[in-house]
C-alpha cells in the first residue's frame, strides 16, 4: 500500500466514523405523532386505521398519525426498547399486563379515562382492572380479546347435547362421550401466550382458588378449592383429550379445528372468523359458548388491549388528544366494526352496538366481559404477577396434574414459585 | 541510462523536516495501532459493553423502565432457590450434550462419506449446508408441522408401520419433546460439523494412508491411526463452537415449544427471555442468562488447555 492511499483510507475511515457520531436529529414532531401497535390478526382493522382513520384525524386536526406495525409477539421487546431509550414512538398499543410493568414512563390518563367513561356510557370494571394503575389510569382501555368455549354442534348434537353444558362437570360428562366417540376435546395446556391462561385461570377462579389474596402480598394458591380445581383438570384432561394438548401453543387448537380433530376448545373468535372464511362447512358447525361455571361461579379471562401514552414523548399533549378524539369519535365504532366483535369494547356506550348485529355467534363474548378479569385476581395486576404468568406458575400447575403428577406435589411447586415471586 | 548517485530530491528535503503528522502516521508501530483500533473499538463495543453491562445488570434489581438499584449476588440466590431453574440447568445439559454428541458423530460419518468419490459430489455437498442456511424459524416451523399430530408426516409414516394412531406425541410428551429438539438441533448442526471436518480430510496426505496399507492397516486401522489423530483439533475446534451456539440456543425452542411442555424443554436462553422480556425482571432475566457462564466458561479453557497439549 503506498503512503498516500493509506493517507487517503484513513482520511476516507475518520469521515464516515465523523459522520456516524454525529446525533441523529429527527425531523421535527410537532405535528406527527406515532401510534405501536402490534399487527393485527385481522388485517382489515390495521387497515382501517391507516387509510381511514389516521387521515381523517390528520383532516381534522392537522397532526398526523404515523401507524406503526410490529409482529405478533413482539410488542413487549419493543416496548421495552422504547421505554428504555426514551424514543420509538408516542404512544403504544398495550397487552394485558404492560401497563403495570411500565406505569413509571406512562402519562396518566385519568382526566381523559372520565372523560370518556361520561360520553360513552360508563366503563366496564374489567376496564378498570386492567388500566387503573396505583389509583391513576395509565392506559385508556381499548378492548377485551375474550376467550370463549368454541364447540361442534353437529358432533355434541350426536351425543344428545344441543345446548352448550352449563357447569364443567356437565362438560366433562360430555367430553368423555365425544372422546369415545373419536372427537377429543382439545385445550392448550402448553407454554403459548393466550389460549392456556384462557381458560386456566377462569378454571380456577370458578372452584373457588387464586393464586394471591386481594392484599396483593399472601399467596394462596396451597387450598383445597385449588385442589379441586387441579383434580377437575386432570380428569378432564385424561379423559376428554390427547396428549398433545401438554405440548401445545397457541396456533395448535386453530390447526386442529380446521383438520376436523377436535370438538371442543377455548380461544378467541379466529376459530369462528377463520373458518367461515376459508372453511365454510366448519363455520356453519363452530358455535361459541360462555365458559362452563364452577362450584364458586362462572369467570372468564381479560385479555386486555389499551393504549398509553409515553411520559418522555416529546409530542405527549398531541398522543394525549388524538387518543380523547378516538375514544370519542363516531369512527371508533367502524373501527371495531372492520373486526366483526373480535376486539369487543369495554365501554357500556357500545353494548348495543351494531358490530353486535353482524354475527349472533359473537354475542357471548360481550356478556363475558361482566365476569372477566387478569390473570392474578382479586389482587391487582403488579410486576410481580407478570412475574408469575411468564413463569407459566399456574398452567404448569395444572399441566403437570393432567400429565400424572400428584396434586398436593404440584401445588407444593407452585407455592413455592409464587412465595418467591411475591415476597421479593 | 544513467546511474544517479546523488540522493533522490524529495527524500533529501523531506528529512530535515522533523515531525509531521504524516511521518507519524507512516511509522509502522504507529500505524498497525491505528489499523487495530477499530477492530478493537469494535469488539469492546459490541461486544464487550454488553457483556459488561449485562453483568452490571445481573447484580441489581433492574425492573424494566424503572432505575436499578445494586443488590449484589441476590438474583442468583435468587435463582438457586428456583426450582425451575435447576431444571433449566439440567436441560440445558442434556441437550447441549446430547446435541453435541450426535452432530460430532453424525458429522465425522457425513464428513467421511463425502470424502468419496462420486457422481455430482459437488453438488451434494452443496445441498448438504441446506440445514444450516435455512433461517432457523423457518425450517422450525417445517418441523412444527411434521411432527404435529394430525398433519405429522411422521406418524403416517409410524402408521402405517403399524404403530396404534394417532401415534407419539412429539411435543406434548415431555421427554419425546426434549428428544424432538435434539433431532432437531442436531439436523441443523450437522452440516456445519460435516463440512468443517470434510475440510479437515482433504488436508490429511494421501502417502500416510499408502504408507499404512502397505504395513499392512485394515480399514478401520487406518481410521484410528491416520485420520482421526490428525482430524483431532478440527474436531475440538467445531465442538467448541457447537457447545456454545448449542449451549445458548433460543431460536427453535422458541418457535417450536416455548419450553413447554411443563418446562421439559425450556434451556437458559428460553427462561432467561420470559424473565428480562416477559416478565420484566431485567436483573433477574440477565443472572439467568448469566449462570451458564461460569459451566462454559470452564468448558472452554479446559478444551484450549488440550488442544495447546495436543
Amino acid at each position: 500500500m503506498g503512503n498516500g492511499t493509506r493517507r487517503d483510507f484513513l482520511k476516507i475511515t475518520a469521515a464516515t466514523a465523523g459522520a456516524a457520531a454525529l446525533p441523529w436529529r429527527a425531523q421535527a414532531a410537532s405535528k406527527s405523532i406515532t401510534l405501536l401497535h402490534e399487527s393485527s390478526f385481522i388485517p382489515a382493522f390495521d387497515a382501517y386505521m391507516k387509510n381511514t382513520i389516521a387521515p381523517l384525524y390528520e383532516k381534522t386536526t392537522g397532526v398526523k398519525v404515523n401507524y406503526e406495525l410490529t409482529s405478533v409477539g413482539s410488542l413487549p421487546t419493543r416496548v421495552s426498547t422504547i421505554t428504555e431509550t426514551g424514543s420509538g414512538a408516542d404512544l403504544t398499543m398495550d397487552i394485558l399486563l404492560t401497563p403495570f410493568l411500565y406505569d413509571e414512563k406512562l402519562a396518566d390518563l385519568s382526566d381523559i379515562a372520565e372523560e370518556v367513561g361520561k360520553k360513552q356510557g360508563g366503563w366496564y370494571d374489567a376496564a378498570k382492572e386492567a388500566a387503573v394503575v396505583k389509583g391513576k389510569w395509565k392506559a385508556l382501555p381499548f378492548a377485551n380479546i375474550g376467550q370463549l368455549m368454541n364447540w361442534r354442534t353437529d358432533w355434541f348434537a350426536e351425543i344428545g347435547v344441543k345446548k352448550f353444558p352449563d357447569t364443567w362437570e356437565e362438560l366433562y360428562e360430555a367430553g368423555k362421550k365425544l372422546k369415545a366417540k373419536g372427537h377429543p376435546f382439545g385445550f392448550e395446556l402448553g407454554h403459548g401466550f393466550g389460549d392456556n391462561h384462557g381458560w386456566m385461570y377462569p378454571l380456577l377462579w370458578s372452584y373457588g382458588g387464586h393464586e394471591v389474596e386481594a392484599d396483593g402480598k399472601t399467596v394462596s394458591i396451597d387450598s383445597s378449592e385449588t385442589a379441586a380445581a387441579i383434580d377437575f383438570c386432570r380428569k378432564f384432561f385424561q379423559d376428554t383429550m390427547m396428549e398433545d394438548c401438554l405440548g401445545w401453543t397457541d396456533v395448535s387448537n386453530n390447526k386442529s379445528w380446521m383438520a376436523q380433530q377436535i370438538s371442543c376448545t377455548n380461544n378467541a373468535e379466529s376459530i369462528l372468523y377463520i373458518a367461515k372464511r376459508d372453511f365454510p362447512d366448519i363455520g356453519k358447525v363452530t358455535d361459541q359458548a360462555m365458559n362452563p361455571q364452577g362450584p364458586k361461579g362462572r369467570f372468564h379471562f381479560m385479555n386486555s388491549i389499551s393504549h398509553s401514552v409515553f411520559n418522555f414523548s416529546p409530542a405527549k399533549e398531541e398522543a394525549r388528544a388524538f387518543l380523547k378524539w378516538l375514544m370519542t369519535t363516531n369512527a371508533l365504532g367502524d373501527w371495531y366494526n372492520s373486526a366483526d366483535s373480535y376486539y369487543q369494547p369495554l365501554l357500556h356506550g357500545y353494548d348495543k352496538a351494531p358490530m353486535w348485529n353482524v354475527e349472533p355467534r359473537n354475542i357471548p363474548y360481550r356478556d363475558a366481559l361482566a365476569t372477566a378479569h387478569l390473570p392474578g385476581w382479586p389482587a391487582p395486576a403488579s410486576p410481580k404477577l407478570a412475574q408469575s404468568v411468564a413463569k407459566y406458575v399456574v398452567v404448569d400447575m395444572f399441566a403437570k396434574a393432567a400429565g400424572g403428577a400428584k396434586t398436593p406435589d404440584v401445588i407444593k411447586t407452585a407455592q413455592a414459585q409464587l412465595k418467591q415471586i411475591y415476597s421479593a | 541510462m544513467t546511474i544517479r548517485t546523488e540522493p533522490l530530491a524529495g527524500l533529501a528535503q523531506r528529512a530535515p523536516r522533523g515531525w509531521s503528522l504524516s511521518t507519524w502516521l507512516d511509522r509502522e508501530s504507529v500505524f498497525s495501532w491505528l489499523m487495530m483500533s477499530l477492530p478493537i473499538l469494535f469488539l469492546a463495543g459490541f461486544v464487550g459493553y454488553p457483556f459488561f453491562y449485562g453483568i452490571l445488570l445481573s447484580l441489581e434489581n433492574r425492573p424494566v423502565a424503572q432505575p436499578g438499584t445494586f443488590i449484589g449476588l441476590k438474583n442468583f440466590i435468587t435463582d438457586f432457590h428456583d426450582p425451575i431453574f435447576w431444571q433449566v440447568a439440567i436441560n440445558t445439559f442434556v441437550y447441549t450434550g446430547a446435541a453435541t454428541l450426535l452432530k460430532m458423530v453424525g458429522g465425522l460419518g457425513l464428513a467421511l462419506a463425502m470424502n468419496q468419490n462420486f457422481r455430482m459430489k459437488n453438488l451434494v455437498r452443496a445441498f448438504l449446508l441446506l440445514p444450516f442456511i435455512v433461517p432457523t424459524v423457518l425450517s422450525t416451523v417445517a418441523w412444527m408441522w411434521m411432527l404435529d399430530p394430525a398433519f405429522s408426516v411422521v406418524n403416517r409414516l409410524l402408521i402405517e408401520l403399524g404403530v396404534p394412531p394417532p401415534g407419539p406425541s412429539w411435543l406434548g410428551n415431555p421427554i419425546l419433546a426434549m428428544c424432538s429438539i435434539i433431532v432437531i438441533n442436531t439436523w441443523r448442526g450437522l452440516p456445519f460439523y460435516g463440512i468443517t471436518l470434510l475440510a479437515g480430510l482433504q488436508t490429511v496426505p494421501p502417502e500416510l494412508y499408502e504408507a499404512a496399507t502397505i504395513d499392512g492397516a485394515s480399514g478401520w486401522q487406518r481410521f484410528r491411526f491416520v485420520t482421526l489423530p490428525l482430524l483431532k483439533p478440527i474436531i475440538m475446534i467445531v465442538t467448541l463452537f457447537s457447545v456454545i451456539f448449542t449451549f445458548a440456543d433460543f431460536q427453535l425452542v422458541y418457535v417450536l415449544t416455548h419450553g413447554g411442555p411443563q418446562n421439559a424443554t425450556q434451556l437458559f436462553a428460553t427462561y432467561a427471555f420470559d424473565i428480562g422480556m416477559s416478565a420484566g425482571q431485567l436483573g433477574l432475566g440477565a443472572s439467568v442468562a448469566l449462570a451458564m457462564l461460569p459451566a462454559l466458561g470452564i468448558l472452554i479453557v479446559a478444551m484450549t488447555l488440550y488442544m495447546r497439549r495436543a
